[in-house]
């Protein structure tokens, strides 16, 4: 029943999406909506791994820019747009799987460091070997549809948070959370800890790496560099953890609040707007763990309880 | 023979902390493995389990050498175990505990309805069936220490392994306890014991196992150990035995 209900509201949510561009005409509202959606990209397919899995990555960016960068060029190439995604994830996959044997070997904070290494020397590498900006040739600029543009970040976010949803309610799901929950006792009952860790880098470092690859058929020009830049690995944690971690629906709300929030800051603060955020993460960790899903519950389970007692009370 | 572990040794640094060790168990029996702090009776248990890798020696469990398998292909063997320090998944739900046992251990199933299903009645079994949808996190040590069987039967062990489960209940809960390790002998699974209380390892044992400082003093029921003047030594010093 519940599920069914799930469901009727994802599809409704669906179809009022894909209408949008039949009725918002402004570009600026438009643009504003394909960033949202590419941060729910970015923020569930972060969750997969951060959340769900319990393995904090700070290199994150990495894979968005590894499917940025390799779209970008087969693109240009004469690529079909969506081949040339294809390839972008498979690039940043190919990366998880070098990447994933050594990273797993640290545990809690240690691999949190060592993915933000990572991402950092993969952010210094692309900066010196592509110092140029990639702009559009003319004949993709004449051409260039924003409604395209939305079409796509709104159909990689779909698949971004069906696969999440498909493997968090999956045996491979419930084996993740046993990993985050505890290593020892979930491989004392058969989980494979490794295994398990890795499964949810190559999903999570695939679906960034669309993301990226979305974002390359979007910008007309910029530094290759900027999709690897770290601030897209701490936007879309800092959305993990506000709207709450280790859910499908904590990502959507965290970066939906996050980018309503900061083009409200930015109107009005300009240059602050980061130190709100940092401000406002700490405050989230430290009093309202589980971010707003976590009050959410919260609530919800006082209420039960309210409820409970008072039926105790009217049926001593 | 279920299990025949064969000249185990696992040293850390200079210290020996299984020496040595051969011992055997039988399916269906309950045996208790005693001896005081540091005498390598957690050692052991991290050694059948894989949580360690033995030095040297060979342990067989049901026809097939296991020693150095890695920790996760235990349960699929047949060894299943609590922790002295319960370890469950506190954010998730009790029947979402169990399903973890049922879906990765031993007859793993895919299919999570069934699973469910499953989980349910082994939560039944051990008194847990109208706190299924409690998250571990809000649940007591005594609850928490049922959640931790309920989830190692799951996994359908041959072998249940107890690392001090009785420790830290009080006497109501510990008689309660043993009863359900009775039930859980008479289902046909085999246990290997480790605890401190002596009127539960007299009273579930078999046979009983003495260690003292990385080695195997002595071997017997309860009554002969009881009275063997090694054990005595081990436990009140040379004067007493």
């Amino acid at each position: 029943m519940k599920k069914n209900l799930s469901f009727v509201i994802a599809l409704v949510v669906t179809a009022a999406l894909a209408a949008v561009p039949l009725f918002v005409k402004k570009d600026s509202l438009l643009t504003y909506l394909c960033m949202i959606l590419l941060y729910v990209s970015l923020a569930s397919s972060w969750n997969i791994l951060g959340g769900y899995t319990g393995q904090v990555n700070l290199g994150h960016s990495a894979f968005f820019g590894l499917g940025a960068i390799a779209t970008r060029l087969l693109w240009f190439a004469g690529w079909n747009i969506l081949l040339a995604m294809l390839v972008g994830g498979l690039l940043a996959i190919a990366f998880a799987l070098l990447i994933g044997s050594p990273a797993f070997k640290l545990r809690g904070a240690y691999f949190t460091i060592g993915t933000l290494a990572l991402g950092q020397i993969l952010y210094a590498t692309v900066g010196n070997l592509f110092p140029q900006i990639s702009s559009m040739p003319v004949q993709d600029l004449i051409s260039y549809t924003l409604v395209t543009r939305y079409y796509l970040f709104l159909a990689v976010a779909l698949i971004t948070v069906l696969a999440a949803t498909l493997v968090a309610n999956s045996r491979w799901g419930l084996g993740m959370m046993a990993v985050r929950e505890q290593e020892d006792a979930a491989e004392s009952l058969g989980v494979n800890a490794f295994q398990h860790k890795l499964l949810a880098l190559v999903l999570s470092a695939f679906l960034a790496g669309l993301a990226g690859g979305a974002f390359a058929f979007f910008q007309i020009g910029y530094y290759p560099q900027y999709p690897f830049s770290p601030i897209w690995t701490l936007d879309s944690t800092m959305m993990a953890y506000i709207g709450g971690t280790g859910t499908i629906l904590g990502p959507i709300i965290g970066a939906i609040f996050f980018v309503v929030l900061k083009e409200v800051l930015s109107l009005n603060l300009a240059e602050f707007h980061p130190t709100v955020f940092g401000i406002l993460f700490i405050l989230v960790v430290l009093f309202l763990p589980g971010g707003f899903m976590g009050l959410w519950k919260r609530i919800k389970d006082k209420q039960q309880k309210k409820r409970e007692s008072m039926a105790e009370l009217s049926h001593p | 023979m279920l299990l025949q572990v064969e000249k185990l040794n696992k040293a850390f640094g200079g210290l020996k902390a299984v020496n040595n060790v051969d011992f055997s168990i039988q399916s269906g029996e309950i045996v208790g493995l005693i001896g005081p702090n540091g005498s390598g009776k957690t050692t052991t248990l991290n050694l059948l389990t894989g949580f360690l890798k033995p030095d040297s020696g060979s342990i067989m469990f049901d026809g097939k050498e296991i020693a150095g398998s890695p920790r996760c292909s235990m349960c699929g063997n047949g060894i299943a175990r609590t922790f002295q320090l319960v370890k469950p998944f506190l954010n998730l739900t009790a029947v979402q505990n169990v399903m973890i046992g049922r879906t990765f251990g031993k007859e793993a199933t895919m299919n999570l309805k069934l699973a469910e299903e499953d989980s349910f009645s082994i939560l039944e079994k051990v008194g847990l069936r109208s706190r299924a949808y409690v998250l571990a996190k809000d649940m007591t040590l005594m609850q928490r220490k049922r959640l931790e069987l309920a989830r190692a039967l799951a996994a359908k062990p041959k072998l249940l392994l107890l690392d001090e489960l009785m420790a830290g209940l009080n006497h109501a809960e510990a008689d309660e306890a043993m009863e359900t390790i009775r039930e859980i002998r008479a289902s046909g699974i085999t246990i290997l014991i480790v605890e401190h209380i002596v009127k539960a390892i007299m009273g579930l044992s078999d046979r009983i196992i003495v260690l003292n400082m990385g080695e195997k003093v002595a071997e017997g029921t309860a009554q002969e150990i009881m009275y063997d003047p090694r054990v005595i030594d081990v436990y009140l010093g040379k004067s007493h035995a």
